[in-house]
């Protein structure tokens, strides 16, 4: 049986957490995680060991409008590698986020321009070298570079050569870039589609992000807006939005960017449609109430607002179609809906937006916008009693009526040999119909020890769906381990679709008389405690016979021996022919010393030592026994 | 009732052939197996009346029988006249070897007897 706490909590909670169980619908976008970022690169900047870490974290703040102290200069200065183009980059890089960080170009330009002669340079290792150059103020040779990429795309095609590719041209000239950007719509046929709605690469959100702001680094030096298809733009936008949390502050970075480029008015920006007010809509709040903005939460400028249709999830009874939402805001950042009406009825709904922009510019996302809402309404418990059966005569019953909130006064005396019954009806307030809910339970709670009983109430099929519950006091005895004594009843009502649930204490004093005594009470701290120890048990020995009966068959088995004397006797042994001398008895000797080994064997010795005593005695046997054969053959050969 | 006349009467027979003819030595190792057949009939007897307790020692002591009788029965027929030309062994070689045997025996049935 469950705790009373917990049956409470299901109560309380289930009108509210109601909505986890429904699944997520549709391509919509959702709001980048600003302050994860924002957290992301603050606790990046404390931790200035690293340089990377250190270029991600700065730029990734400035990227959100945080500007840090000039005292990162001398870090960046401390730390950078004069002999690692990465290192170069990332440290021209950070200095570039501050406003008074210089750093001298004679240091580095061995080093970088080494690393773009070289034949053994990556393209990462290219576009860290390119980029560090012009940071620093150096001249870059674009066509070397130019040829440079070509030779190494031929080695290397992974997406990221590519996307760093795209990053290198992006630095150089805007003819070598518009190449490149003629190459975007290839790399984007490359991308991976999951579950129909996402795109991303191999290599997760470093990879996708990276190349993604590629495309728009280079179409921006190109001069030319990029030329991603609406869809797949859409997905690529998906695919970031699901990323809450990412691991590195590269992968952060380069999201931070992303978003940014995603929610740029010079390029298609992605439009987020998000519900604003709570999921329950009833008569006191009878709104839907959306903010449509893009990525970073900003205003996209005025929209149409349709709501094209409201669809219930068991049914699918459509109950708006094609209705306008409000503007409710000057910056047209939020949008109501009116959507309480008494006449909707109760469940969860899908709402379907689209969003026509008035303003001119390119979206996406504009379409497939769902967001999900649940309508309540509020109900009353009807009819409610309590009575006192015979378990035996249907008949005799003592009936109380009962009215909500008030609990029966006085006692309520119930019998082994009587059931107690509950009836009632929940209607729903507006609509005045008989309801039948998630949760229908009646809790009766012994007040002495206040262990409880939970039973369900069940509907009778039909409009009028009675809600009945029996307790018998002989089948159900078990139940409440036979204590009598006196306990509290409480009827507990709820359902996802009712405004608030009821908890109703119908008696404080019902009286339980069982039959039997009490069972005992299995305390629950027993169930931990020490087990009563288990002592082996030896394996009993088996049935003996008598010890009479043993004896008995012993002398039996010893009579035999008699008969085999008496039929050598009446045979005709030639007890007289036995030879006399040394041999024969050193034999009869040896033989009879065999068979008292024997016996000696099976009473004190071992077989190692009766192994021994063997070969000690089997010498004179054999011996002897040879003799006396050949005594016995001679004597045989005489005769003959 | 003639059916049991002929099979007395061909028991009869044998009985007398047997007197007559078998030598007195081989008479006594056949008497010798009467008795260690008897012997074994006994412990069987005692096996079934009284259960398998302790297995191993009527094990030992019912095998121990079966073994005499088979080495009786092979001394027997080392010594028959009538074998000669299969077994050429002498007497004593034979006697011999039924020792040998029965002493190998012997041990390993008081090893088992427990």
């Amino acid at each position: 049986m469950t705790s009373p706490s917990l049956t409470l909590t299901l109560l309380v909670v289930l009108p509210i957490f109601s909505w986890c169980i429904l699944p997520a619908v549709g391509t919509t976008l959702s709001l980048a995680n600003l302050n994860g970022l924002k957290s992301q690169f603050q606790t990046g900047l404390k931790s200035t060991a690293d340089l990377p870490s250190l270029h991600y974290s700065l730029a990734g703040a400035k990227e959100l409008g945080t500007q840090s102290p000039e005292t990162f200069c001398n870090d960046i200065k401390k730390l950078v590698d004069k002999s690692n183009a990465e290192s170069i980059y990332h440290a021209t890089e950070a200095a570039k986020t501050l406003n008074t960080c210089k750093l001298s170009a004679e240091d580095f330009r061995s080093t970088v321009s080494s690393t773009i002669q070289s034949d053994k340079s990556t393209t990462a290792e290219i576009y860290y070298a390119v980029h560090a150059s012009i940071n620093l103020g150096l001249s870059v040779d674009a066509s070397a570079v130019e040829k440079r990429l070509n030779a190494l795309a031929k080695t290397d095609d992974s997406i990221l050569s590519q996307g760093y590719a795209l990053l290198t041209a992006a630095q150089l000239s805007s003819a070598i870039a518009k190449t490149y950007a003629d190459t975007i719509n290839d790399l984007v046929q490359q991308a991976d589609e999951v579950d129909g709605h996402l795109l991303q690469y191999e290599g997760g959100i470093s990879t996708t992000a990276l190349v993604f702001n590629a495309f728009y680094e280079v179409a921006e030096k190109a001069g030319a807006p990029v030329k991603i298809d609406p869809k797949q733009l859409v997905k690529f936008a998906n695919y970031f939005s699901t990323k809450r949390h990412v691991a590195t502050l590269r992968s952060a970075y380069y999201l931070t960017k992303a978003f940014k480029y995603l929610s740029n008015n010079k390029n298609t920006v992605a439009v987020v449609v998000s519900r604003l007010s709570s999921s329950e809509v009833n008569a006191q709040n009878p709104s839907v109430v959306v903010s449509v903005t893009n990525l970073l939460g900003q205003s996209v400028g005025e929209m149409t607002v349709t709501a094209e249709s409201a669809k219930r999830k068991e049914d699918g009874v459509v109950v708006v179609s094609k209705q306008k939402l409000t503007s409710k805001s000057s910056d047209f950042t939020v949008y109501e809906l009116s959507f309480f009406d008494k006449k909707i009825p109760r469940g969860f709904y899908t709402i379907h937006l689209t969003l026509t922009p008035r303003t001119n510019g390119d979206f996406v996302g504009l379409t497939d916008n769902t967001i999900n809402v649940k309508v309540t309404s509020e109900a009353v418990l009807e009819n409610a009693e309590l009575s006192v059966a015979d378990r035996d005569n249907a008949a005799q019953v003592k009936t109380f009526k009962l009215t909500y909130p008030t609990a029966l006064s006085g006692n309520v005396e119930v019998d082994y040999h009587q059931k107690l019954i509950v009836k009632f009806q929940v209607k729903a307030k507006q609509t005045d119909e008989f309801l039948r809910v998630q949760q229908a339970f009646l809790r009766l709670a012994n007040k002495k020890s206040n262990k409880e009983v939970i039973y369900l109430a069940e509907a009778a099929t039909g409009a009028d769906a009675q809600y009945k519950v029996e307790v018998d006091l002989t089948t159900n005895a078990n139940d409440f381990l036979h204590q009598s004594g006196a306990y509290e009843v409480a009827l507990l009502v709820g359902d996802a679709s009712l405004q608030t649930g009821f908890s109703w204490k119908l008696t404080d004093n019902l009286q339980l008389s069982f039959h039997e005594d009490n069972v005992p009470d299995t305390d629950h701290l027993n169930l931990y405690s020490a087990k009563p120890e288990i002592v082996h048990q030896f394996r009993e020995d088996e049935k003996r016979p008598p010890a009479t009966v043993s004896l008995v068959f012993s002398a039996l088995t010893a009579l035999p021996l008699l008969i085999l004397l008496i039929l050598w006797f009446t045979i005709g042994a030639n007890f007289s022919g036995l030879p006399l001398g040394l041999s024969p008895l050193g034999f009869h000797i040896s033989h009879g010393a065999v068979f008292a080994l024997m016996y000696f064997y099976w009473k004190y010795l071992d077989m190692f030592q009766t192994m021994r005593y063997l070969a000690l005695v089997s010498i004179p046997l054999f011996l002897f026994g040879h003799r006396l054969l050949a005594t016995l053959a001679a004597r045989r050969e005489k005769k003959a | 009732m003639s059916q049991l006349g002929q099979v007395a009467g061909i028991l009869g027979k044998l009985n007398n052939e047997y007197q007559t003819t078998t030598p007195k030595k081989l008479k006594l190792i056949d008497a010798y197996l009467v008795y260690v057949l008897l012997t074994g009939i006994v412990q069987f007897a005692y096996c079934l009346l009284v259960g398998t307790f302790p297995f191993n020692s009527f094990l030992s002591g019912f095998i121990s029988t079966v073994g005499c009788f088979i080495l009786g029965a092979s001394l027997r027929i080392q010594l028959n006249k009538a074998n000669q030309s299969t077994f050429n062994v002498s007497p004593e070689r034979a006697f011999a070897d039924f020792v040998f045997a029965h002493v190998i025996l012997h041990l390993v049935v008081v090893n088992f007897i427990g």
